[in-house]
């Protein structure tokens, strides 16, 4: 019960992967939507450490020191948190 | 023990190497190029383990799961289930992985893996992830899976002995995946033992250090710089293409003239001379002057592939393409069909998005390719005075590009529209490699290939088009003296016929005749005009028989007026731009398109707009005075 709210509540304060400031490091949560299965056969795997590194029409991230370019439709469906 | 050849299959994401290490094992002629996508096609070539057992190697296209939703993929996939028609099912599965990138690479191991089929892991680049400070355990990393791991560096020839040894028989037995066992979900089981796994076997100092690549992308990805960047590199290779390759053209001139000379000299005057002169080394050697430039142009499309930039292009190049209703995927096909369409139609196997695919199809002709350019090189210098510099004609040559490309994405995107939407959600990604030092063997033997295949097809159906036109173009021959020799000839007869239809774009029956004759070729027609235009000044003889585009710049109609006037030229030029004058790519589209209907289409289509652009141009600019 209490580790279903604190996952509640976690998914409420998390952000997508384009509210993410250029530069910042964060931890994705979870992957919610059509292109999830895609994401993560491309390394975006929920507990990863990733870096974003542009914004912009595409997003650049650092995955496991590969540079990643998705669109901000993808970027949508990566849900993550700030490190800890 | 088999007695029959065993059959290795190289599977791997995108960049892994896979192509580098099937190089190094078979020592096959194939392309390397650092970014995804360049192995669309199953290649197979030959190996021997180190006790000369013969093996049978596939080189599969890069994948990142078993679950396929791409064309290349599914090859991949069919491939391992043995489901390719001609190929049994795999012996053994070598999975290439890139070690600096484990974490990733490892999801799709893990999937071959649960295949239970003989699996050897190729733990491939193991330098650079080193050199960036992470720590590798091979004999844990076995361990853990229980498959034999090899590390190496397939680029450097480290570690193909070690590999040749694991490839031994007996093939090890198959694996048994202890992740899945009893996991309820398949896809968490894998990410939580993949995420245990390079805790023990790989483990990483400071996951976010900033590369050299990550600084040079600051700025190649720079939303200004970047575009300046782009722009020079593209601007820099077109004028590096023109003006080095002056100087070796200049060679091959010169020793053509040399050679007509020396037959000349050799042989009494009379029709057999006629047909070695003018026909075979005019009509060769019209074509052939052109090699330095497409050496150059495979060159420098070699070295933006494999020193990394071409992913950072199409990064760049992606919100481009959305205007035309495609996305940044189709850059490297397109990119690749201004070298040829062929292998640009075949790229767009990488697309997902199978309306997408069609039209980048489509269009893809349009980028200009290296056929062409002995064409622009025969006409741009003619539309300049000698004197301008090198430069204006790189402008020119590269507005001709850019004439094209704009065409092709206007198409693209009204096109695009007519097939709406695409049913499933297709998006863009893409991985950015690190920048490389270029692997100069492997352009070296890409540019060789390719100069090679343009020679051969001068030595066959150029030499065979030209012999032909020269007979067409002296016979039948006249008694009578006052007589014009190529107005009597076959050609003359050819060329009376089609003049009426092409005079509204400025041409005459002569420059009609050539177009037509380079619907089987583009570059035939520099041939045809060089074994047309050599009647005319026949009576001048030796000194007349320098180059073509002297001759042809003095041609004139029968008024006297000049035949090639700038408005013509630009004309020639804007119908070279347009039409689909290359067999082979109709079949290649047919059969990539799975429809003959969309192939003739096309080129009923880009046959019919160079007509009618060749035709608005030169009827305008006469309205405009020109």
């Amino acid at each position: 019960m209490a580790s279903a709210l604190v996952s509640d509540l976690e998914i409420d304060s998390a952000m997508t992967l384009n509210q993410v400031g250029v530069g910042c490091d964060v931890r994705i949560r979870i992957l919610s939507g059509p292109g999830c299965d895609r994401l993560r056969d491309l390394g975006f795997c929920e507990q990863l450490q990733i870096r974003k590194l542009a914004g912009g029409r595409n997003l650049i991230c650092s995955v496991c020191g590969t540079r990643m370019a998705i669109s901000r439709e993808l970027a949508e469906q990566v849900l993550v948190a700030p490190l800890a | 023990m088999h007695s029959a050849t065993s059959t290795i299959a190289l599977i791997g994401n995108p960049n892994a190497g896979k192509t580098t290490l099937f190089n190094a094992l078979t020592g096959a002629n194939q392309k390397v190029g650092n970014y995804s996508g360049v192995t669309v096609e199953l290649k197979s070539g030959e190996a021997f383990t180190p006790h000369g057992k013969k093996l049978r190697v596939l080189d599969l296209p890069g994948c990142y799961s078993l679950r396929a939703p791409s064309p290349d993929e599914k090859v991949a996939v069919d491939a391992l289930h043995g489901d390719l028609p001609g190929y049994g099912k795999p012996d053994l599965v070598v999975c290439v992985l890139d070690a600096s990138n484990l974490e990733r690479h490892l999801q799709l191991a893990l999937q071959v893996i649960e295949l239970r089929m003989p699996t050897v892991i190729a733990l491939n680049m193991v330098d650079m992830a080193e050199k960036s400070g992470l720590r590798l355990d091979p004999a844990k990393l076995s361990e853990e899976l229980g498959v034999p791991v090899v590390p190496m560096q397939a680029s450097a020839g480290k570690g193909i002995i070690e590999l040749k040894q694991a490839l031994r028989f007996p093939f090890p037995s198959p694996p048994d995946p202890k992740w899945v066992q009893d996991a309820d979900e398949p896809d968490a089981a894998r990410r939580s033992f993949i995420h245990s796994i390079c805790e023990l076997a790989a483990r990483r100092p400071d996951a976010h250090q900033l590369t050299v690549s990550d600084k040079l992308d600051a700025w190649l990805l720079h939303p200004v710089f970047g575009w300046v960047a782009f722009l020079t590199t593209m601007f820099t290779v077109f004028w590096a293409i023109f003006s080095f390759a002056e100087i070796p053209m200049g060679w091959i001139e010169s020793g053509q003239g040399a050679l007509s000379a020396w037959v000349s000299s050799l042989m009494p005057d009379g029709d057999l001379r006629s047909l070695l002169v003018d026909g075979v080394i005019g009509g060769v050697g019209g074509v052939v002057v052109f090699l330095p430039q497409i050496v150059l142009l495979f060159f420098f499309i070699g070295l933006l592939e494999s020193s990394g930039y071409m992913a950072r292009a199409a990064f760049l190049m992606d919100g481009v393409m959305a205007k035309a209703g495609l996305s940044g995927k189709a850059f490297l096909p397109l990119f690749s069909s201004y070298a040829c369409a062929i292998p640009g139609v075949m790229a767009t196997r990488t697309i997902d998005s199978a309306k997408e695919r069609l039209v980048t199809m489509f269009v893809a002709p349009w980028m200009s390719c290296s056929a062409r350019l002995p064409v622009y090189f025969l006409i741009v210098p003619l539309l300049l005075h000698e004197n301008e510099g090198s430069w204006k004609q790189a402008l020119v040559l590269f507005g001709i590009y850019t004439l094209g490309t704009l065409s092709a994405f206007v198409v693209a995107r009204l096109l695009r529209k007519r097939l709406g939407p695409d049913t499933g959600a297709n998006h863009f990604l893409l991985e950015l490699p690190p920048y490389r030092a270029p692997q100069w063997s492997y352009i070296l033997r890409h540019v060789f290939e390719r100069g090679w295949s343009f020679i051969a097809k001068a030595g066959t159906i150029i030499l065979g088009l030209s012999i032909l036109l020269w007979a067409l173009g002296t016979y039948p021959k006249s008694d009578d003296e006052n007589v014009d020799p190529l107005s009597h000839s076959a050609m003359g007869r050819i060329g009376a016929v089609i003049e009426p239809v092409v005079k509204p774009l400025g041409f005459d029956g002569r420059i009609g005749t050539a177009i037509l004759t380079s619907f089987a070729a583009r570059e035939v027609f520099n041939s045809s005009l060089a074994v047309i235009f050599r009647v005319e000044e026949a009576e001048t003889d030796e000194e007349a028989r320098g180059r073509t585009r002297d001759r042809i710049a003095a041609a004139t109609w029968p008024d006297g007026a000049p035949l090639f006037t700038p408005l013509t030229l630009v004309s020639i030029l804007v119908f070279f731009i347009y039409a689909l004058q290359c067999l082979p790519t109709t079949a290649v589209v047919a059969r990539e398109a799975g429809s003959w209907k969309w192939a003739l289409g096309q080129f009923a289509f880009m046959s019919a707009f160079a007509y009618l652009a060749s035709l608005v141009v030169y009827q305008g600019g006469r309205l405009l005075g020109f």
